[in-house]
């Protein structure tokens, strides 16, 4: 179906103007004593019909044109193959340490800077996925919808080894990220978040409610890509102590902890080198594969110029014949010229 | 033959002046150019009569009495001259006023009325279209340098109107005596009408002058695009022309021109075509040949 739009619709008044052609030639016209000295002839009345509508067809498509014709901005729903995958990215200070937790040197990589690389050449193998981008720091930052443009994703992939913020909240970045899935996403495939962080932190126990609560309605599986820095506790730690074993002491393992009893599919990598990092990457790959409906926003086209084109054609029709147009000249002097009539047969 | 300049100064119309005779013998009183029904004692020696037979002594032939072996007396009779009235009997509806039209027939009729007068006959001009044109109605009269006038109001006459039933009307305007009538008209009408008209004329000596433009009768361009507009409808249409169309337009204007003289034949009348412009010397040699 076509969204046909125009910007003026009062102009679309003057689309009664394009009656006025049926009515006249644009023709000088030539009297003659009586119109049925001429033999009827089925190709002139269709010649007649045809510069009749180009009249009617160049006033029309001028109208139109003033009005602003164009095709409305709308939705399609296409299916692509993939995942609707939300990137949750931590904007953390400390992303911007190295592995080894130090400013990055000369040939060594943030830890930011290892996840821009290895997300941009993760998007590079997944030309269907849908993507969105949230990130976390002191609070979630809504980067970019679920979308199917790759260059706006990539775009958004490379700004994130800028430089840091302070604090790492990693309870409402999930929420942010779990409201991301829109109703398009909620309508078929899979459905994931990849959360990128390099440390952990204590979510409040009414955030914690409210992913469970979220995450009952509308699950989706989650991964947790931990880039774990040398020395900084690991996910998968034993407490050394009993006494330890608190979200504050050990916020990493109770994050770990929350997200695998939140009932959904989760699984975390630990990444302690860019080529762990990649490793993950590559798993996740294999696992988000799906077939997924989704609605692709295609901008309004205009097409004024259309019109104006097409009432250009219409008039170059209409000027080709104003100018085939012959009169009938001026009134003969002698009849010599007339073929087969003897003026002198009375005579 | 070839027409006559009298040298009257009559402008540009009336200079030309075309000798016809009549068919028949003119009844009435007025002396005129033809020889007129009856006897008179001047005019056109017609035949010897014994004076028994017309006991006229004035006109004994002494020369043929004495010449006679029986010894009868003769006598002269003559045919008296008398004068008729040229009528220009004109079509004004709409399609008359094509263009040229009308300054064509303004020369016929100025020659015509110029010729009555040089001839003696009177002349009078009727003009109708749907109905009588007292603008174009000169009543009959043998007043000189009648041309121009003639001329005038048949150019000043703009034709108009679709029909042409005034043309019947028109002939009870016409003298009660026969005389010559020449109807001018492009005869576009329908045959009811012409009918009508020319039974309207049957007292009368009919000239149908057909007035033909080869223009309407396809001399056009072999190609473009032409919109014919009517002259008394106002109706268009548009004309592709081409070749083949041309050669159709001029056989369907062949066919309704022999059409029309077949008309005319059936009724005894042979028409004077004026082809484009009027030509005295056609005209001259038509009214010898009727």
């Amino acid at each position: 179906m076509l969204g046909l739009d125009v910007d003026h619709p009062a102009l679309l008044f003057l689309l009664v103007l394009a009656l006025l052609p049926l009515g006249a030639l644009p023709l000088r016209g030539a009297a003659l004593p009586s119109v049925a000295l001429v033999p009827r002839d089925g190709l002139s009345i269709a010649v007649s019909l045809g510069i009749r509508l180009a009249g009617t067809f160049a006033i029309g498509a001028l109208v139109l044109g003033l009005a602003g014709l164009n095709l409305k901005a709308r939705e399609v729903e296409r299916i692509g193959s993939g995942a609707n995958l939300m990137l949750l990215i931590d904007r953390s200070a400390s992303m911007d340490n190295t592995f080894a937790d130090r400013a990055p040197g000369a040939g060594e990589e943030s830890k930011s800077a290892a996840a821009k690389r290895l997300l941009t050449e993760f998007l590079g193998r997944r030309p269907r996925d849908r993507i969105g981008i949230a990130a976390f720091s002191t609070s979630p930052i809504p980067v970019l919808p679920l979308t199917d443009h790759h260059e706006a994703v990539a775009a958004a992939v490379a700004a994130i080894d800028r430089p840091g913020l302070a604090l790492t909240d990693v309870g409402r970045g999930l929420a942010l990220a779990l409201d991301s899935f829109d109703a398009s996403a909620a309508s078929g495939g899979s459905r994931a978040i990849l959360l990128v962080s390099d440390g952990a932190a204590v979510i409040d126990p009414r955030v914690q409610a409210a992913l469970r609560d979220s995450l009952k309605r509308s699950p989706v599986r989650l991964y947790w890509l931990f880039l774990r820095t040398v020395g900084s506790p690991g996910i998968f730690d034993k407490p050394r102590v009993p006494g330890e074993d608190t979200p504050q002491a050990m916020p990493e393992r109770h994050l770990n902890l929350f997200l695998a009893s939140l009932g959904v599919p989760y699984r975390a990598f630990e990444a302690g080198s860019p080529q762990a990092v990649a490793d993950a990457i590559a798993e996740i790959d294999r696992q988000e594969s799906q077939p997924i409906p989704y609605l692709e926003r295609i901008p309004r086209r205009d097409l004024t110029r259309l019109c104006y084109g097409l009432a250009a054609a219409a008039c170059s029709l209409l000027l080709a014949a104003r100018l085939a147009e012959r009169g009938l000249g001026a009134r003969r002097r002698t009849a010599t010229d007339l073929p087969g009539i003897d003026t002198r047969r009375a005579a | 033959m070839s027409p006559v300049t009298t040298g009257e100064p009559e402008g540009e119309y009336g200079g030309n002046v075309v000798p016809y005779r009549l068919k028949w013998r003119p009844r009435g009183v007025r002396p005129g150019a033809h020889p007129g029904q009856g006897d008179g004692g001047d005019g056109t020696f017609r035949t010897l009569v014994p004076l028994v037979a017309r006991p006229d002594p004035r006109r004994i032939d002494l020369r043929a009495s004495l010449r006679d072996p029986f010894e009868g007396v003769h006598v002269r009779t003559f045919a008296p001259r008398r004068a008729t009235t040229v009528a220009v009997l004109t079509d004004l509806s709409g399609s008359m006023g094509f263009d040229g039209t009308g300054a064509e027939v303004a020369r016929l009729a100025a020659t015509l009325a110029a010729s009555a007068a040089a001839t003696g006959d009177e002349f009078t001009l009727i003009g109708a279209g749907g109905d009588l044109r007292e603008d174009a109605f000169i009543p009959a009269t043998r007043r000189r340098g009648l041309g121009a006038q003639v001329a005038a109001a048949i150019s000043d006459a703009t034709p108009s109107g679709t029909s042409t039933r005034g043309l019947a009307t028109a002939a009870e305007r016409l003298p009660r005596r026969r005389c010559l009538v020449f109807l001018v008209s492009d005869f576009l009408m329908p045959e009811a009408d012409l009918d009508l008209t020319l039974d309207a004329l049957w007292r009368h000596d009919v000239v149908p002058v057909l007035l033909r433009d080869s223009r309407t009768e396809g001399d056009v361009p072999a190609w473009g695009l032409m919109e014919v507009a009517d002259a008394e409808t106002g109706g268009r249409r548009l004309v592709f022309m081409r070749p083949g169309l041309r050669a159709r337009w001029q056989a369907t204007a062949r066919a309704r021109i022999a059409a029309l003289e077949a008309h005319f034949v059936t009724r005894g009348y042979a028409p004077f075509h004026l082809v484009n412009r009027f030509d005295a010397d056609a005209l001259v040699a038509f009214l010898a040949g009727r």
